[in-house]
């Protein structure tokens, strides 16, 4: 049902793998339903803890229903900016801006929503009513666990809707919080690093099934890794992070659906870890 | 259930019965062996009648006080000051425990002062309490009630402090109310702990009153030994021994019921 959605894209569209944003055309594959993403505005924000400043000066514009993955060193602030994006931290400096889709009432705005590295489902609550966490008691009890029953589907889970999260697996687990995280219908969606305990293979599906969704329901999507093949592999946009700046911002314009192993992915790769790692760049 | 059982390999249909029987059983084995050696050593001359007397004695005492009404007054009389006073304190420790692990002002304000009085013994308090109350009914449920008070406020404490911080954060960001939080999160989080206090607290119960009326009351089953004490009828001693072991594993198993119901979410409690 998900995958009719999704546009597969002409061959034409192909184009330089690498530019930066300043000169990028504006040529995404916009989803199909980008009415809903809320767009992300950052200026000149900071963040410190306890006077250690995290994030120094962070600009930013992050336009509705786009992908973007941010990397960068651990403790390098990725995550921090992202739960200033989320509301759950409060910038010491600057300013950040959430904008919804216009001319939605304040109310019925989409929501943000997160998946966390863990899965933080609730271990005495059945699959099904840990999805309806999501919905955060709108609707009716039957309308809420109808939902939450299409979500679970989406994921490939409706199956194990009448189980505790104690006999699921670590991937499946993780498909659950997926599913609570977007049973609203979120316009913002914060993922924060949700791969990293995975083995490498339910990754991979695990990724498939993000962008699928992505590219169904056209949330914004920030993805919070260290995993630099799953940025490369899932955004149309990076930013790197280090000491508390955005040191690079690059966009990658191969088309959907891609393929693991893609030269052009390589690549680009390749000149992320080269500047994480401070090896030299060829100019 | 069922399906599930039948679905796992092991021997055919036919001995299941018989096996779960089996299963059944083995944790009696030592308790009916005890009650055998003891009847084969009393009717064999090696222990005085006198001082230990024969299980069948027992039972046959247990048979002629419960014929009288006796065995039933007292056994109702205690039942209700042990509910009476575990529904007292627990029903206080239970409040103030989850106030003081909601409420830093709450704990800051009462926590020292627990912990100071909890390091009473609060059986050193019967004097004070008969000189307070007398031998009436206040007396025992006083006592009751403070005992079983500690370990369901500490362990009420304990479990929501333990509650996972990243459920709780979870909770916040997918826009639960401050009750809803309390209901969905901490409290199912805490409950596990909850039961750790309970179960101490059943224990103490019976303890507590037990002591209080041996020491002092005109009914219930304390008093019934005691007055059987007086007139050197032991098999009454030991009977209401017995019961006391029957009654703190009748408790026990009711606890692990309901905990085997309230928390049939967490395999550590599924099985068994």
């Amino acid at each position: 049902m998900l995958l009719d959605a999704v546009r597969r894209e002409t061959a034409a569209d192909t184009a330089p793998a690498l530019r930066s944003p300043a000169d990028a055309p504006v040529r995404r594959p916009a989803p199909a339903a980008s009415a809903r993403g809320i767009a992300v505005t950052a200026r000149g924000l900071h963040k410190g803890f306890d006077g250690n400043p995290v994030l120094e000066g962070i600009d930013l514009f992050l336009p509705a229903g786009g992908f973007t993955a941010v990397v960068g060193r651990s403790g390098c602030g990725k995550s921090t900016l992202l739960r200033l994006i989320l509301g759950l931290e409060t910038p010491t400096g600057g300013r950040i801006e959430l904008q919804g889709p216009e001319g939605a009432v304040r109310r019925s705005a989409p929501p943000k929503r997160i998946m966390f590295q863990e899965p933080r489902l609730l271990p005495w609550a059945r699959v099904v009513d840990n999805v309806a966490v999501g919905l955060a008691g709108q609707g009716s009890r039957a309308e809420r666990r109808q939902r939450a029953l299409a979500a679970l589907d989406e994921v490939g889970l409706s199956d194990k809707a009448g189980q505790w999260p104690a006999t699921l697996s670590g991937g499946q687990r993780q498909r659950v919080a997926l599913a609570r995280a977007l049973v609203s219908g979120p316009g913002l969606l914060a993922l924060d690093e949700p791969l990293g305990a995975l083995d490498a293979l339910t990754r991979i599906g695990m990724q498939d099934l993000i962008e699928r969704i992505w590219r169904a329901q056209g949330f914004t999507a920030v993805l919070v890794t260290h995993d630099v093949a799953e940025a490369v592999a899932l955004a149309d946009r990076i930013l790197v992070v280090d000491a508390g700046r955005i040191a690079l911002d690059l966009r990658v314009d191969v088309p959907r659906p891609r393929r693991r192993g893609d030269p052009e992915l390589a690549a680009l790769e390749g000149r992320i870890l080269d500047h994480l790692l401070g090896t030299p760049q060829p100019a | 259930m069922r399906v599930a059982l039948s679905t796992r390999s092991g021997p055919p249909p036919l001995f299941r019965p018989v096996l779960r029987l089996r299963e059944a059983a083995i944790p009696w084995l030592l308790p009916v062996a005890i009650l055998a050696g003891w009847q084969a050593a009393v009717s064999a001359g090696l222990v005085s009648n006198r001082f230990m007397p024969a299980p069948l004695d027992v039972a046959r005492a247990g048979i002629e006080a419960a014929r009288t009404g006796e065995l039933w007054t007292n056994l109702g009389v205690s039942t209700l000051r042990a509910l009476a006073g575990f529904a007292i304190g627990g029903g206080i420790g239970l409040a103030l425990g989850l106030a003081n692990g909601l409420s830093r002002l709450s704990e800051r304000l009462t926590d020292t002062s627990v912990q100071m009085v909890r390091n009473v013994p609060h059986l050193s308090l019967i004097p004070l309490v008969i000189l307070w109350f007398g031998i009436g009914e206040e007396a025992k449920l006083f006592l009751v009630a403070l005992g079983v008070f500690f370990p369901i406020y500490a362990n009420t404490l304990h479990g929501i402090r333990s509650v996972d911080p990243g459920l709780v954060e979870m909770g916040r960001v997918y826009g639960m109310s401050r009750a809803e939080l309390f209901r969905r999160v901490v409290l199912p989080g805490a409950l596990p702990s909850i039961f750790v206090g309970l179960r101490y607290a059943l224990g103490i119960m019976w303890l507590t009153l037990i002591v209080a009326e041996t020491i002092s009351a005109s009914s219930g089953l304390g008093y019934m030994a005691m007055q059987a004490r007086e007139f050197m009828l032991v098999d009454v001693v030991v009977l209401a021994i017995l019961i006391y072991a029957a009654l703190g594993k009748l408790a026990d198993a009711l606890t692990r019921q309901l905990e085997r119901r309230c928390l049939s979410w967490n395999p550590a409690y599924r099985s068994a």
